[in-house]
């Protein structure tokens, strides 16, 4: 049985936390970048996971460490949604609108 | 036992099935077999029972006509529902509309293979599957939403807010419940739960115990949207909530994820407070698990028989007090339904945690368990706690004056304006 | 066998990863987006991290998608409508810039050298062995990974404890934050069934919408 290299999943990571970026530059919806910052964290995780599991691990550290960043991650991740959810409902009452285009009063 | 590698995840499947590959054959058969065949054929009798008992209880008869006793009545609804031409409105977003009961139906079905229904009859036994349990169940809420937003229409839409308000309030006070096994069984893992609770005895017997036990029940009845929280889908205020616009068979899941998840919920109950398939008292002096490991075939189902028999007893009178309180009270309303969950479960749950700490000192961690001064202790810490919270529940029900929803009072605020 | 099912799970995740980027509608994507955090829970499993995937499930569909699905419902149309990307030459702009880090990060990756002493990332092609227990160095590693609830457990309330009260502090202030921020106006009670009004206003909202999205259907 061969195992899988440890570049995949970099590569697949990498791939995800581009498509990410690239919804956060092309979308304009509020809540749609934020679902594009949940796939960058998400493809973050995978990164710490997969060097957790991969790396040999140095005697005294935590024998899980990147499952803990992970977890730790998720769990500002969460709290993001949440203020984020907020942030943006009240933006919407205020100018009736979700573009962060239109988020724009402090432009001079 | 090999406990160490023995949850059935893919690389440890991939690994085994090097050595002979007629597990993986097996695992389908078995599958195959239970899930398609066993569980929905309890649904079916699920319904036809509690058509039976609620006819009961407002003093009919029940469906009598199909066979014996009704008794193939279920098959005659089935191929109803299957004949019945399977409609999608036209404005529907037709795909969403058609995987979101399949994905209620997945949430149910997924829960199951955690649930030890005898010694080794855990299709799959991960450490933590407990968390795994948790986290499938909570998929439901989505497929709900989905199919109230996919139908195109307000009563779907109005039943599918309410009913994923309920479901994210009433998990927090479900998961809270289940705390204190996790801290007494010092495991994720529904076997080891099973374990201890044969060498502990019933988790239930303890007083946070059965305060865990009826908060659990409470959210649990919450958690598959039936009387007296029942808003979702309340047949006087919005139709049919979120399955509405669905017809046919496509109906007939819905209805099959509702009776699955009321069976799968009563094994979760059954099998972290109620020992799973043992007896209140002990049948022998040592661990079930060491009965069953390593034996025959033949072992394994003598041994099994009476648990899984036990087990499904159990079940059944959890199943018949959901029908029993489905028969009897009423439903309650939007403000009273949230107010419950936040201001008397959440508070109590969290009270209880604490509760059970106190009894995991006394009794569970101590080489000689100590019973007496626990139930001395987390009794009267029980009592006082729930008349408490109690207190301060209907003290701040009192405070707030009745309105039906905050949207009425918006509206009327506006209508006041102008 | 583990590679092919490695190359479904990782295709169709950056499938859906582009569904939630670029379709139109924002419901179809948050369900992309769910189908994507199946699949990241998927490659968690594949790294034998059981337990981080059952809190990726609990977590991110169970509540974050959940969240972001009221979201959606209580900040537009219900109807998708087509301004939700950037113009075509933005579109243009943001992809290359994708592409590009992407061209980097790949080249970074296979071509990374290893720092003092460590294997370079191309090499390393298998992960320590936890089944048998010929692999002595990782045997505290292989326990965790047999029973990470317990090992996640010890670690937060010993190692990890000022970033697990740290977290709390955040979880709370959060919570207090969004509650405080998407109350709506008029009268308004400090107590904390707050939540559950806005919980209710979101219905009440919903069926606003509901209402115009049938009087705009019917038009």
């Amino acid at each position: 049985m061969n195992d899988i290299p440890l570049t995949w999943f970099l590569i697949f990571a990498a791939a995800c936390f581009v498509i990410g970026l690239m919804g956060v530059l092309v979308r304009r919806n509020a809540i749609a970048v934020l679902m594009a910052i949940e796939i960058m964290l998400n493809a973050a995780n995978i990164n710490l996971v997969a060097f957790w599991r991969y790396g040999t691990p140095v005697e005294g550290d935590s024998p899980i460490s990147g499952v803990m960043f992970a977890i730790f991650v998720i769990t500002v991740a969460a709290a993001e949604v949440a203020v984020g959810i907020g942030l943006i409902l009240l933006c919407y009452r205020r100018w009736h609108a979700a573009d962060v285009d239109r988020f724009d009063s402090l432009s001079g | 036992m090999n406990v160490a590698c023995d949850w059935a995840f893919p690389l440890v499947w991939a690994q085994q099935s090097e050595l002979d590959s007629i597990p993986w054959l097996k695992w389908i058969i078995v599958l195959a077999v239970v899930f398609f065949g066993i569980f929905p054929g309890i649904v079916a009798y699920t319904v036809w029972g509690e058509r039976k008992v609620a006819a009961r209880f407002q003093d009919r008869i029940g469906p009598n006509r199909v066979g014996p006793l009704g008794l193939l009545q279920p098959i005659a609804d089935a191929i109803k529902l299957i004949t019945k031409e399977d409609l999608v409105p036209r404005s529907a977003d037709r795909w969403v509309h058609l995987i979101a009961p399949v994905l209620i139906l997945v949430s149910a079905f997924l829960v199951l293979p955690v649930i030890p229904f005898g010694v080794g009859l855990a299709a799959v036994n991960p450490p933590s599957g407990l968390i795994y349990l948790i986290a499938v169940s909570s998929l439901s809420a989505l497929g709900i939403f989905l199919a109230g937003w996919s139908s195109r229409n307000k009563y779907s839409l109005l039943g599918a807010m309410r009913a994923v308000a309920q479901l994210v309030s009433y998990e927090v006070p479900q998961v809270l419940s289940i705390v204190p096994i996790i801290l007494w069984a010092g495991s994720l893992s529904m076997v080891t739960i099973f374990d201890k609770q044969v060498l502990y005895g019933w988790f239930l017997f303890s007083p946070p115990g059965m305060l865990a036990f009826v908060t659990l029940t409470i959210a649990n009845i919450a958690e598959v949207n039936r009387t007296p929280f029942d808003l979702p889908e309340a047949e006087s205020e919005i139709i049919a909530g979120y399955h509405t616009e669905y017809s046919g068979m496509r109906f007939g899941l819905f209805f099959l994820a509702e009776y699955l998840s009321v069976f799968a919920v009563s094994c979760l109950g059954t099998a972290i407070f109620l020992g799973g398939g043992t007896l209140p008292w002990p049948l022998t002096g040592e661990p079930v698990v060491t009965l069953g490991g390593g034996e025959t075939l033949f072992a394994m189902l003598l041994l099994n028989l009476p648990l899984i028999g036990i087990f499904m007893a159990k079940v059944s009178l959890y199943i018949f007090l959901m029908f029993w309180i489905r028969a009897t009270l009423p439903r309650l309303r939007v403000d009273q339904l949230m107010a419950f969950a936040w201001k008397f479960m959440v508070p109590l749950c969290i009270i209880n945690i604490f509760i059970s700490a106190v009894w995991y000192e006394c009794v569970i961690r101590p080489s000689k368990p100590n019973y007496l001064l626990g139930w001395g202790v987390t009794l009267p810490l029980v009592v006082v706690s729930i008349i408490g919270v109690l207190a301060l529940y209907r003290s701040s029900m009192k405070a707030e004056p009745v309105e039906l929803t905050t949207g009425s009072r918006r509206r009327s605020v506006v209508r006041s304006v102008s | 066998m583990n590679q092919i099912l490695f190359g479904v799970i990782a295709t169709m995740g950056v499938l859906s990863a582009l569904g939630t980027v670029l379709a139109r509608n924002l419901v179809h994507a948050g369900l992309f987006l769910v189908a994507f955090f199946f699949l990241i829970a998927c490659q968690f499993v594949m790294l034998e991290a059981e337990f981080l995937a059952a809190v990726q499930v609990l977590v991110y569909i169970g509540a974050v998608a959940i969240i972001l699905m009221f979201g959606i419902m209580l900040t537009r149309n219900i109807q998708g409508d087509d301004t939700t990307t950037v113009s075509r030459a933005g579109f243009i702009a943001g992809g290359l810039a994708a592409v590009g880090l992407l061209t980097v990060l790949i080249f970074g990756i296979t071509h990374e050298e290893g720092r003092s002493g460590r294997p370079a990332w191309n090499s390393v092609t298998t992960r320590p062995a936890i089944y048998p227990a010929s692999a002595r160095k990782s045997e505290s590693q292989a326990a965790a990974i047999n029973n990470m609830g317990l090992a996640v457990g010890e670690d937060l309330l010993t190692r990890y404890i000022v970033a697990f009260e740290a977290a709390g502090i955040l979880l709370t202030a959060a919570l207090v934050g969004a509650i405080a921020l998407a109350i709506q106006e008029g009268p308004v009670s400090d107590d904390p069934s707050d939540r559950v009004k806005s919980k209710q206003n979101a219905e009440s909202l919903a069926a606003d919408e509901a209402e115009s999205l049938l009087t705009s259907s019917r038009a």
